[in-house]
């Protein structure tokens, strides 16, 4: 009994199991300590305790540093779509829906979701980065000897600052995309600019300007709380601070497309 | 009484890193706690002041605060020096309200004063050499008047020079706020020119207790060996080699 079972540790399924074992053990470690510091976030901010002068400078490295890459990457996909299906609508005599197609497109997924991979490759990425290094040196610990709620300190104005920015950040995008399609749909299928707005004026409804900004909200609170955690959980060094991050950018793009299916299914099923 | 440590246990997975440990610092008293790398002696620091929770004894404090100086500072890299010290003033709910802008100034400039650095409030961590980086967490940790101040290895990666000017704060904090003080370090110079009393940690357990002077008297195995940095004794490196 005791050689089988010496054997069945060595056999590949065992390894393969232990290892499934650990993935789903380190999956709902995570999930527990992004829970536990949300809920600890949302405490914090219903009784106001928010420092507003870090709220600022967050904003600012929330809103304007990743602006300028936010509207290329925005404007890139309005481009790439509209080139590609522009003419192909005008030679089938679809020319007027252009302007519809893409507005509709842009307002209720590209806008937010591009935004979103913006957001995590420029901010997710820098929060979790600073945030582990603070730990592998110390400077967390230091905090907390100090008396001062590290997560209160360190979370709240960060999440606060991508539940804020985030929207204002999609509805820009979302203008640029737009303008971006115009010109596009000029360039490739000779569409003039009047019959694009007009076209594209046609395809915003209220309905999918508000679940776009409330899906923004969700995101930009979601990253920066997936960002923090992981970085504030850090551990071992450069290396640490690596796997944090990348941590951080993995669950942050799946935390999203999740966001974005739920939103999907509430609200256009 | 300052700090009494009962019957301290503390185990990483199966493993215990601290076993069983006791002792008291008294307050204007400093304790030097010793030994190998890894032998539990930041462990023991961290317990006490909170950052990790212990598994069995007891960690008896006087009220009042506990400050930790770091092996690295540990200051906030992305704020001045100013904003460093005075961060506990500021950002601590039962402080933040209580000094004023010009107060909260004056405390930084005399506790910036008392560790030799006065005027350098508007440079950034980054910008100063690591005997003051250290020096600047000294005043840091000293803000809010602790009852205990830990240090640890407070002159780990300083130059000789700048490690006994470290040691000459040690003793001058202790002096100035009557604080029990434990140092954790490895240092002979540290042990003897600030310490009152030593212990010695060895996989987790303490294998000697007594005075610097009683130490240096190498009547006992363990601290004989320490002493003479010997590789021969009862102390292997690989037994002892626990992660802190």
């Amino acid at each position: 009994m005791g050689m089988l079972h010496k054997y069945y540790k060595q056999s590949a399924t065992y390894k393969v199991f232990i290892a499934l074992i650990d993935i789903l053990t380190d999956f709902l470690d995570t999930l527990g300590k992004i829970t536990q510091n949300g809920i600890c976030v949302i405490k914090s901010l219903l009784k106001g305790h928010i420092d507003f002068k870090e709220l600022i400078y967050q904003c600012s490295r929330f809103g304007v540093s990743s602006l300028p890459i936010t509207l290329t990457i925005v404007g890139m996909t309005s481009v790439i779509v509209t080139s590609q299906v522009a003419l192909e609508m005008v030679k089938q005599g679809g020319g007027n829906y252009i302007g519809m197609m893409m507005s509709i497109l842009i307002i209720r997924e590209v806008a937010v979701i591009m935004s979103g991979f913006a957001i995590i490759s420029m901010i997710g990425s820098s929060l979790a980065s600073e945030l582990a290094t603070m730990r592998v040196t110390e400077q967390i610990d230091a905090i907390e000897v100090l008396k001062v709620n590290s997560v209160e300190y360190l979370f709240v104005p960060r999440v606060l600052s991508g539940i804020l920015m985030m929207p204002f950040i999609t509805l820009i995008a979302a203008a640029v995309g737009i303008i971006a399609g115009a010109i596009t749909a000029d360039l490739f299928a000779g569409l003039n600019y009047r019959a694009y707005f007009d076209s594209a004026w046609l395809g915003i409804y209220m309905k999918d300007l508000w679940v776009s900004l409330l899906k923004a909200v969700f995101f930009g609170g979601t990253i920066a709380l997936i960002s923090c955690s992981c970085g504030y959980f850090a551990s071992g060094g450069a290396k640490g601070v690596g796997l944090a991050t990348t941590k951080a950018v993995v669950w942050s793009f799946v935390a999203i497309v999740i966001w974005d299916m739920i939103f999907a299914i509430a609200f256009f099923f | 009484m300052s700090i009494e440590v009962k019957n301290l246990v503390k185990k990483f997975g199966d493993r215990k890193v601290i076993d069983n440990i006791s002792f008291k610092v008294n307050d204007k008293e400093t304790l030097a706690v010793v030994g190998f790398s890894g032998s539990g002696k930041s462990t023991v620091l961290k317990l006490i002041c909170g950052l990790i929770s212990k598994d069995e004894g007891e960690i008896i404090t006087s009220p009042g605060d506990i400050a930790m100086v770091f092996q690295y500072s540990a200051l906030f890299d992305s704020i001045n020096v100013a904003d460093n010290i005075s961060f506990a003033l500021r950002e601590r709910r039962d402080l933040r309200k209580k000094y004023t802008e010009e107060q909260i100034k004056d405390i930084v400039e005399q506790k910036l004063e008392l560790v030799g650095l006065k005027g350098i409030e508007k440079l950034f961590p980054s910008e100063l050499s690591g005997g003051m980086q250290k020096r600047v967490s000294f005043a840091r940790a000293i803000v809010t008047e602790p009852k205990s101040i830990l240090y640890d290895e407070p002159t780990a990666g300083l130059d000789p020079i700048s490690s006994t000017l470290i040691e000459d704060y040690i003793v001058r904090l202790k002096e100035e706020t009557n604080a029990a003080s434990i140092v954790v370090t490895h240092q002979m110079s540290t042990i003897t020119r600030t310490a009152d009393r030593v212990i010695m940690l060895y996989n987790g357990k303490i294998v000697f207790e007594g005075t610097p002077e009683e130490m240096l008297r190498q009547d006992n195995e363990y601290t004989k060996q320490f002493v003479t940095a010997s590789l021969d004794g009862p102390m292997k490196m690989m037994e002892g080699n626990n992660d802190e």
